[in-house]
C-alpha cells in the first residue's frame, strides 16, 4: 500500500464499499518510506444549495471534507470515512452519494445538495418537520444523511411504502438503531404529500 | 402538570434535522493543527527504539509525542494499573504508540509513516481463560487475574445459602457453558477532542457522556487546577459507555496543543474506533442450575470469565442471577487481562451476555420440566433484590403479563420444532432486571426579568433526550409552559457538576437536582416577587438523595417470534413486544425510542456482531461497520412497547431508570425462540449463520 495515494485508491476502488475491508488495519502497516507528496490544488466549481462557490481543493480531498472544511457546511457527518455508514449521504445532480467516498475534484460543474439546503425560506421541509414529529433523530449524526436518502426516495416514489423506504435508507446506519422512528417519519412525509405516485419503485442505493 | 407524561418532541430537534446542531467534531479553531495515532500492529511487543527524526523533518509536522517524551497517565484507561498515553511494552494490537501534530491530517497521517519503530514481539494471549492457564504470558506484571480493589488477587463472588446443600437437595440438575463475544459501542460520531490553551487555562471541546467528569480527570492526569480545565460538548453523536470519561487522546490533544502552541484537533478513524478505544467485555460462563419438580428453583451456581483486553478500565461483572429468587446463590467472576482490544462499558455492561446465558439455561430447564417458560418464570422471577431488599418500586411480574397478553404468548408459542418445511418459526422471552447506578448531581435555575427561566444543568445528552427530559422535568417543577424554559448545557463553565449519562442515571440524579433547584427559586419568588428590568433570581440545589433499605431497579420482559430458514441458516425477526417498567415516563416519545433503539442493538449482538481475531498474529480481522454487521434498517424489526408505568416515591415525578434496560432481554429472547423453533440451543454469540447451520446439522 506505501506507495499508493489516496486518490489512486480512492480511484482504483469507485465502489469503495466493497473495498472498505481492504483497508490497511492501522497506519502502522503502511510502508515506513512514504514520503509526502507534494500538495496539487484544482480549481473547482461547485453548486451547492444552489450558491456557486469557486474553490481551490486539494486533489485528495473527498466532497465531504470539501463541504465540511472548505464550504464550512458541518451539518454533512463524517462517520466512517470509508463508505460503510452513509452519515455523509449528499445529493449529487439529485442523486445520493457518500460524500466520504467521492472526491471533491470529480464533483467539478456539479450540483450538490446538503441538509443546510432542506429548508426552504425559513420553513423546514416535510421530511423535517415529520422527523421532528417521529422523533427519528436520537444523537442526530446520522440524521443529515437519513434525510438526504430520504429526499432521493421521494423525488422518484412520493408516496413510499414501509419497506421501500428501509430499502432506500439501507445505506444509512443509525447506531441509536432508531429505524423504526426513521421509517415510519419518511412513510408519514410520503403519505402526507399531495400527487399521484412517483413514476418509479425507488432508487436509494448510492451510486 | 402538565409537561410530564406527554409525548413531546425534542426542544433541540430543529438543529438535530438541519445541520446546525454543533458537534464537537464540527468546532473550528483559528490556526488550529491536526493530530494522528500511531498504532501498534502488534498484539504485544517491546518497543526497542522509536525513530522520529524524519517524520519531524516533514514540512507541516509540528509536533511527536511518544513514550520517550511523554510520561503522562491516562488514569481512567484502566483502575488497577498504570496505563500511560504510550506503552511500553505495547500489549493489544492498536495501542498508542506515538502521536503526531501537523497542519493537516493529511501531513500527519503521511507523518505517521516516517516514524520508524522496532519492535522485539513477545508471545501473546487472546481469550480469558487460556489466559488463567498455567504458564501463560503475563499481560500486566503479577498476572493475568485482575485484582479486585483491595488489590487481591481473586474472583469477585457473591454468595447467599449454600450451593452444595441446593444441589443436594434438587430434584434436577441442569448445566451448561456459554460464550459471549467482544462487540463494540459503535456510535456513528468518531471519537473527537479539540484542545486549545489559553496561558494555563485548558479548553477540551470533547465527544463526552460527562463533561463533569471529563473535567475531574482531565485536570488531575495533566495536573492541573479543576477550574483551570473547561470541557465542551453542546452535541454528541452517540457512545454507549465508550466516552464516559476524559479519553487518552483528549490528553494528547492537550499535549500537543501545550507543546505546539496552537490548538490540537485528534479525530480518530473508524477503525481505531474498533480496536483502540473500548467495546462489550466477551465471557465465558459455566452455569449449573438446581430445581425441585414443581419447577422452584433451589441453586444457582455462576462461574465466569470476562476478557478485558489488557486494561482494567470496565468491572468486567456478569449480571443475570439477580432474574431469580432462589435461596442458594453463588457466583465467582474473573475479570482476566488478555491481548485484545479493551474491554470497558457498553450500555448495561454486564448484563446482556450474562442475561443470554441464565436465562437460556432457565430455558433449557423449563423445556426439560415441560413447563411454560413464561409459567416458570412468573414462578421463580425475583421479587425482592437477591431475596432479602425490597425494590422501591415493582413492575416485573406485570411486564410479563403484559406482554405476554400483547404477544399473545399463549397461542403463538407453539411445541419446540413444531414446523416440518425449511422455514421454522419460534417464540422466545427473557426479562431484565437492571440496578441504575447511583450519583449526584447540582442544577441552577436562573429566572430572568423578561420571565424566561434559563436551567443550567450540565448534561450533554447523548442521544436519549436528556435536554428535553430535564426541561419538561423543569416546567412541572416552576408549574410554566415548556416555551418559557431554556436549558443551558454541555459546559462546565456554564453549568454545575452533573453526573455523567452513563449508568442511566440522569433523568433520576439530575432530574431530582432541578426540582429541587425550582423549589429554591419558588421559595424566592415568594419572598421577594418576580424580578424585573435586569434583576435576576437564582435558585440552585444539590440534593443528596439516599434511598433507606430498598433498591431502585427497572425491570422488562421481551417477547420475540423468529423465523429461521434451516437451509440457509438465517434467523429473522418476525414479532417483539418489549414490556418495561421504568417508573412513571417522562417523554413517551423519547422513551419509545430508547427501547427500540436498546433492542435492535441486542439483536446485532445476538445475530452478527462480534469482534474477530486472527488467532496466529492477534490481529483483529474486521473492525469496522461492514465487518461487524451491525443492524441496518433491512435488519431492523417493528417493535411494540409497552410501558408499565408504577409510581417511584424516589424518582423526579416518579420515574425510573431506562436508557440501558432494552439491550439487556434481546440477546437471550432471540437464543430461545431459536430453540423453540428448531429444537436446538445455540450457546455462543452471535448467532451467525455458521453457528445456526452448525446447531442444525
Amino acid at each position: 500500500m506505501s506507495d499508493v495515494s489516496r486518490r489512486e485508491f480512492l480511484e482504483s476502488t469507485a465502489a469503495a464499499v466493497t473495498a472498505a475491508a481492504a483497508l490497511p488495519a492501522l497506519p502502522a502497516e503502511l510502508g515506513a518510506s512514504a514520503q509526502a507528496a507534494a500538495v496539487v490544488r484544482t480549481p473547482v466549481t461547485l453548486t451547492v444549495n444552489g450558491r456557486q462557490h469557486r474553490v481551490e481543493i486539494e486533489d485528495r480531498s473527498t466532497l465531504a471534507e470539501a463541504i465540511r472544511d472548505q464550504l464550512g457546511l458541518t451539518g454533512t457527518k463524517i462517520g466512517c470515512d470509508r463508505g460503510e455508514c452513509g452519515a455523509c449521504t449528499v445529493l449529487l445532480d439529485g442523486s445520493p452519494i457518500y460524500a466520504c467516498s467521492y472526491l471533491a475534484v470529480w464533483a467539478n460543474g456539479s450540483r450538490v445538495e446538503t441538509v443546510e439546503g432542506l429548508a426552504q425560506r425559513g420553513g423546514l421541509h416535510p421530511l423535517q418537520k415529520s422527523f421532528i414529529e417521529h422523533d427519528a433523530p436520537q444523537c442526530g449524526f446520522c440524521t443529515s444523511g437519513q434525510l438526504m436518502s430520504a429526499k432521493a426516495l421521494l423525488a422518484v416514489n412520493p408516496h413510499p411504502s414501509a419497506d421501500q423506504v428501509r430499502s432506500a435508507l439501507t445505506g444509512n446506519l443509525c447506531r441509536c438503531s432508531n429505524y423504526n422512528h426513521y421509517v415510519r417519519a419518511v412513510v408519514a412525509a410520503g403519505a402526507a404529500t399531495p400527487g399521484p405516485p412517483g413514476p418509479a419503485a425507488l432508487t436509494g442505493e448510492p451510486r | 402538570m402538565s409537561a410530564v407524561g406527554k409525548g413531546t418532541p425534542r426542544i433541540d430537534a430543529v438543529s438535530r434535522v438541519s445541520g446546525a446542531a454543533t458537534y464537537s467534531g464540527d468546532v473550528r479553531l483559528p490556526n488550529m493543527l491536526h493530530a494522528r495515532v500511531l498504532r501498534s500492529p502488534h498484539p504485544h511487543a517491546r518497543i526497542i527504539a522509536i525513530r522520529t527524526a524524519k517524520a519531524l523533518a516533514l514540512a507541516g509536522v509540528r509536533g511527536i509525542l511518544t513514550h520517550q517524551n511523554c510520561g503522562v497517565a491516562w488514569s481512567s484507561g484502566d483502575s488497577r494499573n498504570i496505563r500511560y498515553l504510550f506503552n511500553n511494552p505495547v500489549r493489544f494490537a492498536g495501542d498508542a504508540v506515538a502521536a503526531v501534530a501537523a497542519i493537516s491530517p493529511y501531513v500527519a497521517e503521511d507523518a505517521l509513516q516516517l516514524i520508524e519503530v522496532e519492535y522485539e514481539e513477545l508471545p501473546f494471549v487472546l481469550e480469558a481463560e487460556a489466559a488463567l492457564a498455567a504458564g501463560a504470558v503475563a499481560v500486566q506484571p503479577g498476572g493475568n487475574l485482575s485484582p479486585d480493589d483491595k488489590g487481591v488477587r481473586e474472583p469477585e463472588t457473591y454468595r447467599r445459602g449454600d450451593v452444595a446443600q441446593g444441589f443436594a437437595a434438587s430434584y434436577r440438575v441442569f448445566e451448561d457453558r456459554y460464550t459471549s463475544a467482544h462487540v463494540n459501542n459503535a456510535q456513528m460520531e468518531r471519537r473527537v477532542s479539540l484542545a486549545a490553551w489559553d496561558g494555563g487555562r485548558l479548553t477540551v471541546y470533547a465527544s463526552t457522556q460527562g463533561i463533569s467528569n471529563c473535567q475531574r480527570d482531565l485536570a488531575a492526569d495533566l495536573k492541573l487546577p479543576v477550574e483551570n480545565v473547561r470541557v465542551v460538548c453542546q452535541f454528541m453523536g452517540g457512545g454507549f459507555g465508550n466516552k464516559n470519561q476524559s479519553h487518552d487522546f483528549d490528553l494528547m490533544a492537550a499535549l500537543l496543543a501545550r507543546e505546539t502552541g496552537a490548538p490540537v484537533r485528534i479525530e480518530l478513524t473508524r477503525k481505531e474506533d474498533y480496536v483502540a478505544v473500548h467495546g462489550r467485555w466477551p465471557t465465558t460462563q459455566y452455569y449449573k442450575v438446581g430445581v425441585a419438580s414443581d419447577g422452584t428453583l433451589k441453586a444457582i451456581q455462576l462461574r465466569g470469565y470476562s476478557g478485558m483486553g489488557p486494561h482494567r478500565k470496565g468491572s468486567g461483572a456478569i449480571s443475570g442471577p439477580e432474574l431469580y429468587q432462589c435461596p442458594h446463590v453463588e457466583t465467582t467472576v474473573s475479570p482476566v487481562y488478555t491481548n485484545t482490544a479493551v474491554a470497558a462499558n457498553y450500555r448495561a455492561p454486564s448484563f446482556p451476555q450474562g442475561v443470554f446465558a441464565i436465562e437460556s439455561l432457565m430455558d433449557v430447564v423449563a423445556s426439560e420440566l415441560a413447563i411454560d417458560p413464561l409459567e416458570f418464570r412468573l414462578k421463580n422471577v425475583t421479587r425482592k433484590y437477591q431475596d432479602e431488599v425490597p425494590y422501591t418500586s415493582y413492575g416485573l411480574e406485570e411486564c410479563l403479563r403484559r406482554g405476554a397478553a400483547a404477544f399473545d404468548w399463549k397461542t403463538r408459542r407453539r411445541p419446540n420444532a413444531a414446523d416440518a418445511g425449511p422455514v421454522k418459526r419460534g417464540c422466545g422471552m427473557a426479562m431484565a432486571s437492571f440496578h441504575s447506578r447511583v450519583g449526584r448531581s447540582s442544577a441552577v435555575v436562573r429566572l430572568d426579568g423578561a420571565g424566561r427561566y434559563w436551567v443550567h444543568v450540565g448534561v450533554t445528552d447523548v442521544g436519549g433526550g436528556a435536554k428535553t427530559t430535564m426541561a419538561l422535568i423543569a416546567a412541572d417543577a416552576l408549574d410554566v409552559p415548556l416555551e418559557a424554559i431554556t436549558v443551558v448545557s454541555g459546559d462546565t463553565d456554564r453549568c454545575p457538576y452533573s453526573v455523567g449519562e452513563s449508568g442511566s442515571r440522569t433523568t433520576n440524579f439530575t432530574g431530582q437536582a432541578v426540582i429541587e433547584a425550582a423549589k429554591d427559586l419558588r421559595r424566592q419568588m415568594a419572598d421577594k416577587g418576580r424580578p424585573t428590568g435586569d434583576a435576576v433570581l437564582i435558585g440552585s440545589a444539590t440534593p443528596d438523595p439516599k434511598i433507606e433499605k430498598a433498591v431502585r431497579h427497572s425491570f422488562a420482559a421481551h417477547f420475540v417470534e423468529v423465523a429461521v430458514d434451516v437451509e440457509l441458516g438465517s434467523m429473522r425477526v418476525l414479532k417483539y413486544v418489549a414490556a418495561h417498567d421504568s417508573g412513571r415516563i417522562v417523554n413517551p416519545l423519547t422513551a419509545a425510542s430508547q427501547v427500540r433503539g436498546g433492542v435492535t442493538m441486542g439483536l446485532g449482538m445476538a445475530l452478527h456482531e462480534q469482534l474477530l481475531y486472527d488467532r496466529r498474529s492477534g490481529i483483529p480481522l474486521n473492525a469496522g461497520y461492514y465487518g461487524a454487521r451491525v443492524m441496518t434498517h433491512m435488519d431492523a424489526p417493528e417493535i411494540e412497547v409497552i410501558f408499565v408505568e408504577t409510581e417511584d416515591q424516589y424518582g423526579p415525578f416518579g420515574a425510573k431508570t431506562l436508557g440501558e434496560p432494552p439491550i439487556i432481554p434481546s440477546v437471550a429472547a432471540v437464543a430461545n425462540a431459536f430453540f423453540n423453533a428448531t429444537g436446538r440451543r445455540i450457546k455462543d454469540l452471535p448467532m451467525s449463520r455458521e453457528r445456526i447451520l452448525e446447531a442444525l446439522a
